[in-house]
């Protein structure tokens, strides 16, 4: 009866600690998680203070991590309200864009994947795209073409939209300021 | 009743209220009122708890040391021991959430024996070397506008970087001496395209970039 305990009781310690570790490898990128707005950036999973979890995460995907002296990458998975970004909705990116040498946003799939497309867009660089006026980028995704700075979606169901920042100043990566310092992302119709 | 009395009558039942239960105390009233049937679990499940604790730190910890798919393993059948190999463009990524508008160039690195050289040549737009160890951690980073125009920098491991004599640093102040924590590594050099049809171009210029030991 002991013995029977014990075991389970190593069982069960096991089953939880394992599945502990594989939820935390697989939904999340670090600890030292940056939020502004919609985005989330990890500023120092890309340096030598990286914590076990990023590293953990990291060593499971085989991704090496953009250095911090190199640039910054923000992720954003659902939009400004917090909904998800769905790949079948007309979505908006649009507001100004911090300080940096050059950056590219890309559209995946919620694995990381880029989403296939007959025109082979996958995003935009800093160099490729229609400013507004002031400034600012707009940028529409969107199952069906249009006018614009247009990225398809595919019709996919669940999209992540990578923003990279290059050669970005280091005070931006704190996340001291608030939000609206990255663009607002907004789903504006759904089928 | 005078001020006197009143404080006397009051002062035992004030210390009475005020001695509240300790911690302990409380734990066992709790233990206590527990039926006896689900006691029994308590230790145990409190076990399981500490036990699921300790396994979940050491897997996270050893993750690293056992990840089948990490960077490096990746990186093992497609480039050969201090040279540079560069990615494949199209079709499936060798490393996940790379940036598409990077051409994106590797070099495995072990410097058990010697130190590695690594030059970048300029490319006309944003350039970068980035170095990470065997277990995916990025420990330096430089690029094109920081290194002035070309990218010349000597890897050393913790060793070499120990025996290198002090007179020889300071007249090689003009070359960049970076070492590694580890003796294997990665090194990844990117450069941007900034249009889709500079791609090919940025591409043969990468080429000329190399990652080597030195001699």
């Amino acid at each position: 009866m002991r013995l029977v305990t014990l075991a389970t009781t190593l069982a069960a310690a096991a089953a939880i600690g394992l599945g502990a570790t594989y939820f935390a490898v697989t939904h999340s990128r670090g600890m030292d998680i940056v939020r502004l707005g919609a985005w989330q950036g990890w500023p120092r999973s890309g340096t030598t203070q990286a914590d076990p979890y990023a590293v953990a995460a990291f060593a499971r995907t085989g991704e090496l991590p953009l250095e911090l002296a190199d640039g910054l990458l923000f992720l954003a998975d659902s939009d400004s309200a917090g909904a998800p970004l769905d790949g079948r909705c007309d979505i908006r990116i649009s507001g100004p864009l911090p300080q940096s040498r050059l950056w590219t946003l890309t559209l995946t799939d919620d694995k990381g994947a880029l989403v296939p497309n007959e025109a082979e867009r996958h995003g935009f660089t800093s160099a490729e795209l229609v400013y507004e006026p002031d400034g600012s980028i707009n940028v529409h995704l969107s199952p069906r073409a249009r006018a614009g700075n247009w990225l398809p979606t595919g019709a996919r169901g669940r999209l992540r939209v990578a923003l990279r920042l290059y050669d970005a100043p280091f005070s931006f990566a704190s996340g001291a300021q608030d939000d609206g310092q990255l663009p607002r992302i907004v789903t504006e119709r759904c089928p | 009743m005078t001020f006197a009395s009143l404080f006397r009558r009051s002062r035992p039942a004030y210390r009475s209220t005020a001695r509240a239960p300790g911690p302990v105390e409380r734990l066992a009233a709790i233990f206590q009122a527990v039926p006896a049937a689900p006691r029994l679990l308590l230790l145990p499940l409190a076990m399981v708890l500490v036990l699921a604790g300790i396994v979940h730190l050491v897997s996270v910890l050893a993750m690293p040391r056992l990840a089948q798919a990490s960077a490096y393993q990746r990186l093992v059948p497609l480039a050969p021991v201090n040279t540079l190999v560069l990615l494949p463009d199209r079709g499936e990524t060798v490393l996940p959430m790379t940036d598409p508008a990077f051409v994106s160039a590797v070099c495995r690195y072990d410097l058990r024996e010697r130190p590695l050289k690594v030059r970048v040549p300029q490319t006309g737009d944003y350039t970068s070397v980035s170095f990470y160890t065997n277990r995916g951690l990025a420990f330096y980073a430089l690029n094109d506008q920081a290194a002035g125009r070309v990218i010349e920098l000597d890897l050393l491991s913790q060793a070499q970087r120990a025996a290198l004599p002090e007179d020889e640093e300071i007249t090689a102040a003009d070359r960049l001496v970076v070492e590694s924590p580890t003796t294997t590594g990665i090194v990844l050099i990117r450069a941007f395209a900034r249009y889709g049809d500079v791609r090919d171009a940025v591409r043969k210029q990468l080429e000329a970039a190399s990652c080597a030991a030195t001699q």
